[in-house]
């Protein structure tokens, strides 16, 4: 199957990027060097190409109705400009994909989807859709959007001297919020999301735009970032990827999402399995001072024996350790207190491991 | 950058470099393998007394997002290991020509002859 690729292609091959297949696109892995953008992101501005991520549109008098009942989280108590972080699950309480659901209005929502998930997501929702009779539309507008994240402490600074909101929009403009703006007389949507859990944008826009923003930011001075410093940003701050965390074997209680399963009593998708679910797995954050945990391997309590698998694992370059998220079985371990030692095995040697409560990193989002 | 490949160094398709000093040689990873691997982050080095076969691997190098595996340039036997590389990854970055890894007392002279010079060794960094 050939690749595809996205819009940005040109810049990508002129800044010599490191090109790698990814989810069907021959997408930049990496621009100058991993830790490198990893810090232009930490302390400065980054730039994302991630044009290849799904964008569905929800229409219409029920559209918020109709994503309430299809994901997880409380879309229809959100307010109008607001992001959620939510999983899509199945009947059977097994994770579809996550995504975020952008509520641009009462009635137009934007389900940005997995590039690797999104064919799946697209029949699963059209799926759901067919046994409902909520009042709205659905249209897939992957093919039709670029989409730029611009990450990191300069990034709302940058995003006000490109033009693409006010200084007044801006302060009032919150972490997770969304909302339409123009860019030189081009309808855009702007977000203010990531992946990174620094402040910045997500800029879903038509191509062309998609073309002299991201010239732009270069020209002002941002790093390009390639999906090699993506993947290290979300794992130092702890948020979970399909494909390691979540999968269509797990549930979102598997991996510490209890906080995206909400109640509502008017019901979804999954909850009739979540309600009674015991989860598989304790979740947990591990930090090796010694050796780079990577996902797959195992992890061993006191005792040798083996309770859990690394789902992500790297060296963070912020903190200079390896950093690691993993599944502990809770047949093997019913409890875990903060004391509870764990050693994770590289190559047959045993490398001992700190649990963490908290996240490696705690990003400069507001 | 251009890659850098020394004239006075032999080296193997899988990117070691190799310097022969009598019965024993000098080996690490080339600067055209640092650029390919990136940021390197981790290096496991065998024990001193380790036999070592040829294209065997002896240790692994990492960098942020990959593993790979050292291969043995030729046989023999490790004799001295640069710890300093170990507890500082990224000499390998900086020089991967002083950031050497260990070296080793050669059990099999004849294995030299199949060890590529500079000139052969550029074609394999294209």
């Amino acid at each position: 199957m050939d690749l595809q690729r996205t819009k940005l292609f040109d810049s990508h091959q002129e800044l010599k990027a490191k090109l790698a297949p990814f989810a069907g696109f021959e997408m930049p892995i990496q621009y100058t060097s991993v830790k490198d953008e990893v810090f232009s992101v930490r302390n400065h501005v980054g730039i994302f190409d991630v044009s290849h991520m799904g964008e569905f549109f929800i229409e219409g008098e029920e559209a918020s109705h109709f994503v309430d009942y299809l994901v997880t989280n409380d879309i229809k108590g959100a307010a109008a400009g607001r992001a959620i972080y939510t999983p899509l699950c199945r009947e059977d309480g097994t994770v579809v994909d996550d995504m975020i659901v952008y509520k641009i209005s009462m009635n137009k929502i934007l389900l940005c989807v997995n590039a690797s998930n999104m064919q799946k997501d697209w029949e699963h929702i059209n799926r759901i859709k067919g046994t409902t009779h909520f009042k709205c539309t659905l249209t897939n507008h992957t093919d039709d959007y670029s989409l730029i994240a611009i990450q990191g402490p300069k990034a709302a600074r940058m995003a006000i001297d490109a033009g693409i909101l006010s200084v007044g929009e801006e302060s009032g403009f919150a972490y997770y919020g969304v909302m339409e703006a123009t860019y030189q007389q081009k309808n855009i949507i702007v977000a203010r999301t990531g992946y990174t859990g620094e402040d910045g944008f997500e800029l879903f826009c038509d191509h062309e735009s998609a073309r002299k923003l991201w010239k732009k930011f270069l020209e002002m001075g941002a790093a390009p970032c390639g999906l090699a410093a993506r993947d290290v940003l979300r794992l130092e701050v702890c948020f979970p990827l399909y494909g390691h965390e979540l999968s269509d074997e797990v549930t979102p209680l598997d991996s510490g999402l209890k906080w995206t399963v909400k109640a509502k009593a008017s019901g979804f998708i999954g909850k009739a399995a979540l309600d009674h679910y015991k989860a598989k797995y304790h979740f947990i954050k591990l930090l090796l001072p010694e050796g780079v945990p990577r996902q797959g391997y195992v992890v061993e309590d006191e005792t040798n024996q083996e309770v859990g698998v690394i789902t992500s694992g790297t060296m963070s370059p912020t903190i200079g350790k390896g950093v690691a998220l993993a599944h502990i079985c809770k047949g093997k371990v019913a409890t875990i207190d903060k004391n509870k030692k764990f050693w994770i095995i590289i190559r047959g040697k045993r490398y001992e491991a700190k649990l963490q409560e908290k996240a490696f990193i705690i990003g400069g989002h507001k | 950058m251009s890659v850098k490949i020394p004239e006075n160094l032999k080296y193997t398709k899988d990117h070691e470099w190799v310097s022969l000093d009598g019965d024993c040689y000098t080996m690490g990873i080339s600067d055209y393998a640092q650029g390919q691997l990136g940021d390197i982050v981790f290096v496991e080095l065998p024990a001193i007394g380790t036999k070592l076969t040829k294209g065997k691997a002896l240790g692994v190098v990492e960098s942020i997002k990959s593993v790979s595996d050292v291969y043995a340039p030729i046989s023999g036997e490790v004799v001295e290991v640069n710890s300093e590389v170990s507890a500082h990854p990224e000499m390998c970055n900086s020089d991967a020509y002083s950031a050497w890894f260990i070296k080793v007392r050669i059990a099999n002279k004849g294995e030299i002859a199949e060890l590529m010079d500079a000139g052969s060794y550029a074609q394999c960094c294209n």
